[in-house]
C-alpha cells in the first residue's frame, strides 16, 4: 500500500510542519498540521474512497492564514483499514477527529468536511458544541432531509442484472469491477469540463484502499431517519455555511438548502459546480472558507 | 468580420488582468491591435506566432510577467482584433518583423526582449539581425526553424495537392482546411498539446482559431512557405543579444533539435523541458515564467 502511494505521489505545494499517527481501540489514524496561525481549521474526510489529500487545494492557501488539522479518513491513505462494518460507523469517524484534535492539542476548531464529511462536521457540532467554533459543509451528504436525485434508486446490496450507469453503485459490482466503478463514480462526480486531473486524481486514491473495504464503509451507521438527522441538524449552535455545487450529481441542491435551514446557516451555490468544488473551484471556495472564518472574528478567538 | 466579432465577444473570458493601455496601430493598410501590461524596466515583447491563434496564447505568461517588467503584445495579422489582408504575401515574416517595430514606434518603446513561439522565431530572428539596438535579447519557445529536418510524419503529404486520404498529417492540406476546418483545427492542436490533462487548453486554441476563416490561414500558411533558409541561418550567426531557447523533448510540431540547432547558431542558452510538447507557455506556465524572468533579469543591467 505505502509503495503504491510513494510510486503516485506527487510533490505538493506545501508539506506539513507536523505530521503523526494515533491510535484509537487499535484503529490507527494519521494526521497532518500546517500553519500556526488562528483559529484551527479541520479539514475532516469524507468518505474513505479518498484520502486527506482531497483538501490539497486548500492547504497550501488556508494554512498562510491559520492552522490547518487534516488526517486520513480510517480505510484509506496511511490509516488503517479495520475489517468490520462498526469500524466505519459515524460515530467512530466522530471519534477519530475529536481524537485528532486531542493528539495536535486543539481545544476548538472550525470544522471543515466535503460530502460523507459535511455530515461528520454537523453531527460534531452538535455532539461536541464545545469544541466547534463553526461548520463548512460542502455539498453534504446527508439522507432524508430532501429527496435524492432520481437514478440514485438502485439496491446496494442486490445482485442487479445491469451495470449501467448507477446501477454501479452496487457492492457485487464494487468486487467484479472495482476500477471500473471508481471511473464512473469519478467522471460523476467531476462533471465538470476539463476535469481530467481531478478525475485522475480520484482514481488514484479509490485504488489506495479495496473494494471490500468500501464495501464496509457503505454498511457503517449513519443517521437511518428523517427525525434523527433533522435533530442532529437543529442541535447545531455554532455558525455553518453550506456550499453546493448547483450540478452535484450525487446530491442535489435541496439537501444543502434543507441542511442550511436546519443548522440556521448560510447557503452559497456554485454556479455549475459539481460534488467536489473544493477540488474544481478551488479558490472561490478557499475565498468563502476564509470569508466564513474571519465573519467569526471575535467568536473565534 | 461581423460575425467573427461577435464570436469573439460572446467567447472573451474573464482575466487575470487587464492591459494598461491598448490601442491600434496601422501599418501600409493594415491595423494592428496591441496592448501593454505594467510599467517596470525592461520591455518584454510577447509576439505574435502563427496566426492561427492571436494574444491570448500568452495569457499565462502576462499577469506574472506584468508584475516585473513592462509587457507588450499584439495581435498577429490574421487573427484577434487586427486586420485580415487577403493576399498571401501579407503574412510573410517580414511583414510580421515590420508590424513589430511598428508596435514598438506606436508604444514609444526603444528597446525590449523579444519572446516568440514556434514560428514567431522567423520575425525576432531578423529584427536582433538587422535592429541590434532594438534588440535586449531574445527568448524561442519552440522554435519553428528548419535548422534541423521535421518529424518525418509532416514531410509526407503536400499542403497545396488535393490527397485522397484525411489521416493523420494529411489534414495539413489546404483542401482539407476548406472542407472540414474544425477537423483540422482538433486534430492539430492534440498534436501542439500532447501533455495529459490539455482539455481547456486544446479548447482555448481550437476557439481562437476559430475567431479567423481557414481562407485567411491559408493565406498565412502560403506567406510562410516562401520564408527561405539560408537568409535565416545567416539572421542567426548575426544575432549579438543573448538568446534562450526553451524546447520540449515531446515537441510533436517541431522536433526539440530544431530548438538546439537554434541554440547552437545563436550561441544561446538551451533548456529542454521534460514531457513537454510543443506549447509549454501554456502546459507549464510556472517553469517558462521562471525561466523567462530569470533570463531578462540576467540582462536587465545591460538592457538600460
Amino acid at each position: 500500500m505505502t509503495l503504491t502511494m510513494t510510486a503516485s505521489g506527487q510533490t505538493r505545494a506545501r508539506y506539513p510542519d507536523e505530521e503523526g499517527y494515533l491510535e484509537r481501540d487499535g484503529v490507527t489514524v494519521f494526521w497532518e498540521r500546517y500553519g500556526e496561525g488562528e483559529p484551527t481549521l479541520l479539514l475532516l474526510p469524507a468518505w474513505s474512497i479518498a484520502h486527506s489529500r482531497l483538501w490539497k487545494a486548500q492547504i497550501p492557501y488556508l494554512a498562510r492564514h491559520y492552522r490547518v488539522v487534516t488526517f486520513d479518513g480510517r480505510g484509506n491513505g496511511r490509516s488503517d483499514r479495520p475489517s468490520t462494518a462498526e469500524a466505519y460507523d459515524d460515530a467512530e469517524y466522530l471519534a477519530d477527529a475529536l481524537a485528532v484534535l486531542d493528539a495536535t492539542g486543539t481545544e476548538r476548531a472550525v470544522l471543515i468536511g466535503l460530502s460523507r464529511g459535511g455530515r461528520w462536521a454537523a453531527e460534531l457540532a452538535a455532539a461536541r458544541p464545545e469544541r466547534a467554533l463553526g461548520a463548512v459543509l460542502i455539498d453534504p451528504s446527508i439522507a432524508h432531509v430532501a429527496p435524492p436525485h432520481p437514478w440514485w434508486t438502485h439496491p446496494f446490496d442486490e445482485e442487479l442484472d445491469t451495470d449501467e450507469g448507477w446501477a454501479k453503485y452496487n457492492r457485487h459490482y464494487w468486487l467484479r469491477d472495482y476500477r471500473g466503478f471508481l471511473q464512473f463514480f469519478a467522471e460523476e462526480v467531476f462533471c465538470e469540463p476539463h476535469s481530467t486531473k481531478q478525475i485522475e486524481d480520484l482514481v488514484g486514491w479509490g485504488l489506495a484502499t479495496t473494494a471490500d473495504t468500501l464495501v464496509l464503509t457503505q454498511l457503517g451507521a449513519q443517521p437511518a431517519s428523517a427525525g434523527e438527522m433533522e435533530g442532529i441538524l437543529r442541535r447545531v449552535r455554532c455558525p455553518v455555511q453550506v456550499i453546493h455545487g448547483d450540478d452535484d450529481r450525487l446530491r442535489p441542491l435541496a439537501v444543502a438548502a434543507a441542511a442550511a435551514e436546519l443548522t440556521g446557516g448560510a447557503l452559497v451555490g456554485i454556479q455549475g459546480g459539481g460534488h467536489c468544488p473544493q477540488a474544481r473551484d478551488p479558490v472561490k471556495v478557499n475565498l468563502l472558507i476564509c470569508q466564513f472564518v474571519e465573519s467569526l472574528g471575535g467568536m473565534a478567538r | 468580420m461581423g460575425i467573427a466579432e461577435a464570436t469573439a465577444t460572446a467567447r472573451e473570458q474573464t482575466r487575470a488582468r487587464y492591459p494598461d493601455a491598448e490601442g491600434y496601430t496601422d501599418r501600409a493598410g493594415v491595423r494592428l491591435y496591441w496592448e501593454r501590461y505594467g510599467d517596470g524596466e525592461p520591455t518584454v515583447l510577447l509576439l505574435p506566432t502563427w496566426s492561427i491563434v492571436h494574444s491570448r496564447f500568452w495569457k499565462a505568461q502576462i499577469p506574472y510577467l506584468a508584475r516585473h517588467f513592462r509587457v507588450l503584445t499584439f495581435d498577429g495579422r490574421g487573427n484577434g482584433r487586427s486586420d485580415r489582408p487577403e493576399p498571401a504575401a501579407a503574412y510573410s515574416e517580414r511583414e510580421f518583423a515590420a508590424d513589430t517595430l511598428a508596435v514598438m514606434e506606436a508604444t514609444a518603446t526603444r528597446r525590449a526582449v523579444l519572446v516568440s513561439l514556434s514560428c514567431g522565431a522567423l520575425w525576432s530572428t531578423p529584427l536582433a539581425a538587422e535592429h541590434p539596438d532594438r534588440v535586449a535579447g531574445l527568448v524561442y519557445l519552440g522554435p519553428a526553424v528548419a535548422l534541423a529536418p521535421p518529424h518525418p510524419e509532416r514531410a509526407v503529404h503536400s499542403f497545396l495537392e488535393p490527397l485522397d486520404t484525411d489521416e493523420g498529417w494529411a489534414m495539413y492540406n489546404q483542401h482539407y482546411w476548406l472542407r472540414d476546418y474544425r477537423g483540422f483545427l482538433e486534430f492539430f492542436f492534440s498534436r501542439c498539446l500532447t501533455e495529459p490533462h490539455s482539455t481547456k487548453q486544446r479548447e482555448d486554441c481550437v476557439g481562437w482559431a476559430l475567431e479567423m476563416a481557414p481562407e485567411t490561414l491559408i493565406a498565412t500558411e502560403l506567406g510562410l512557405l516562401s520564408c527561405g533558409l539560408e537568409s535565416f541561418e545567416r539572421q542567426c550567426h548575426r544575432v549579438r543579444c543573448p538568446t534562450l531557447v526553451i524546447h520540449g523533448d515531446e515537441d510533436a510540431i517541431r522536433p526539440h533539435a530544431q530548438g538546439a540547432a537554434l541554440a547552437a547558431a545563436t550561441r544561446g542558452r538551451l533548456v529542454t523541458l521534460a514531457g513537454s510538447g510543443h506549447l509549454p507557455q501554456a502546459r507549464d506556465p510556472v517553469k517558462v515564467n521562471l525561466l523567462l524572468r530569470e533570463f531578462v533579469e540576467s540582462i536587465a543591467g545591460r538592457a538600460r
